[in-house]
């Protein structure tokens, strides 16, 4: 009996021990119509009919192989050379900016350097000797109080004449 | 001086004889033993990927790395199952870039290739018993499902199938024990319970 045969290739199929040949059997047994197929076997039907179905897939039109192993062809030497200048200037261009910040920095640096140093040297001491740093601060301090003096008898006279004037508006 | 010119000249003849005769060894064999097989990998890609621009995206791909990879043609002893893995794994790059598993949707599974039959209840009925199918098969590991298409679809060898996957060929056999097996419980499900 032929379904007899189908079982065991089957048993051998769903063990996994089935040979390709044997597989090949089962698809095109199964591709077949057979209206009084027992049960045990209509599971089996649906998978080899879908299988079936599966390996049916329409196929799409593929390019042309020839576009695929066309070899890229190489470009022209001038054109290459025209791409490098125009991609180098920027380069240039760069370069030259980045020398310019730097100059500018650097300028910018010593100038204000310089203007510490002039600042240190203001505040550095002026005297190394302490009498002598004594004696020019007391002459200095004399002139000062000398000025102040004067300032201060010219203040006085003022004062008088205040005086004056409130006792007048006294009496 | 001439002498020496003379003999740096026919070098350079020689290496570009060798180089032009492995072009052409090359071409010989990428038009005879991979061209062939464009209709096998744009298959397997689609059942990967359920999509014809992917699939085609990828058959394209494949061949283009094939053929880039010219110098290593030669060596190969099956190119078949070389240029599959490389189907499989550029088909598995893009399913992770789309971060999409094949879904077991029944829109997908009513793109299934219709039956033809005079009766449309029994056309009906036979294409929902491939979209309960094409569930159960959908529903396996990638790995066990790809075996079992590898396998029952295209019909490949399981040393061939054991290249495709670079797995033992003891793993192959296996694991397509165990995706048919789940596929039976799962069929016998379907049978008796009708779901």
């Amino acid at each position: 009996m032929e379904f007899n045969k189908i079982r065991e290739l089957l048993d051998r199929y769903w063990d996994g021990a089935s040979t390709l040949e044997e597989e090949e059997e089962l698809r095109s047994f199964f591709s077949m119509e057979h209206p009084h197929l027992p049960a045990d076997l209509k599971e089996a039907q649906a998978l080899f009919g879908y299988f079936a179905a599966e390996a049916d897939i329409p196929m799409p039109v593929f390019p042309e192989i020839e576009t695929l192993i066309a070899p890229t062809p190489p470009p022209a030497g001038k054109t290459v050379l025209k791409t490098m200048v125009w991609h180098h200037w920027m380069k240039y261009a760069a370069i030259l900016l980045m020398a310019v910040g730097i100059g500018y920095g650097a300028r910018q640096f010593t100038s204000r350097h310089d203007g510490v140093l002039a600042e240190r040297s203001i505040a550095a001491d002026t005297y190394d000797d302490p009498k002598e740093a004594f004696a020019a601060t007391q002459k200095a301090l004399a002139l000062l109080s000398r000025n102040l003096n004067k300032g201060t008898a010219q203040v006085q006279k003022l004062s008088y004449f205040n005086d004056a004037t409130e006792k007048i508006r006294a009496n | 001086m001439k002498k020496r010119e003379n003999g740096h000249g026919s070098s350079n003849g020689y290496l570009k004889l060798a180089t032009r005769n492995l072009l052409f060894m090359s071409l010989a064999i990428f038009l005879s033993q991979v061209v062939p097989v464009r209709q096998k990998l744009y298959r397997f890609a689609y059942r990967l990927l359920e999509n014809e621009e992917d699939a085609m995206d990828v058959t394209q791909d494949t061949l283009m790395k094939v053929w880039q990879q010219q110098e290593r043609m030669s060596d190969l002893q099956n190119m078949e199952a070389w240029c599959m893995r490389i189907v499989r794994n550029l088909a598995l790059d893009k399913l992770k870039a789309r971060k999409c598993r094949r879904s077991e949707d029944l829109d997908t599974a009513s793109e299934l290739p219709a039956i033809h039959q005079e009766n449309p209840h029994i056309v009906a009925e036979k294409q929902d018993v491939m979209k309960r199918v094409h569930g159960i098969i959908a529903g396996l590991p990638e790995k066990y499902r790809t075996i079992i298409q590898l396998r029952d679809i295209d019909g490949y060898s399981y040393q061939e199938i054991a290249d495709i996957l670079v797995i033992d060929l003891s793993e192959v056999k296996t694991n397509l024990h165990r995706a048919r097996k789940a596929v039976r419980e799962q069929l016998q499900k379907l049978q008796v319970y009708g779901v």
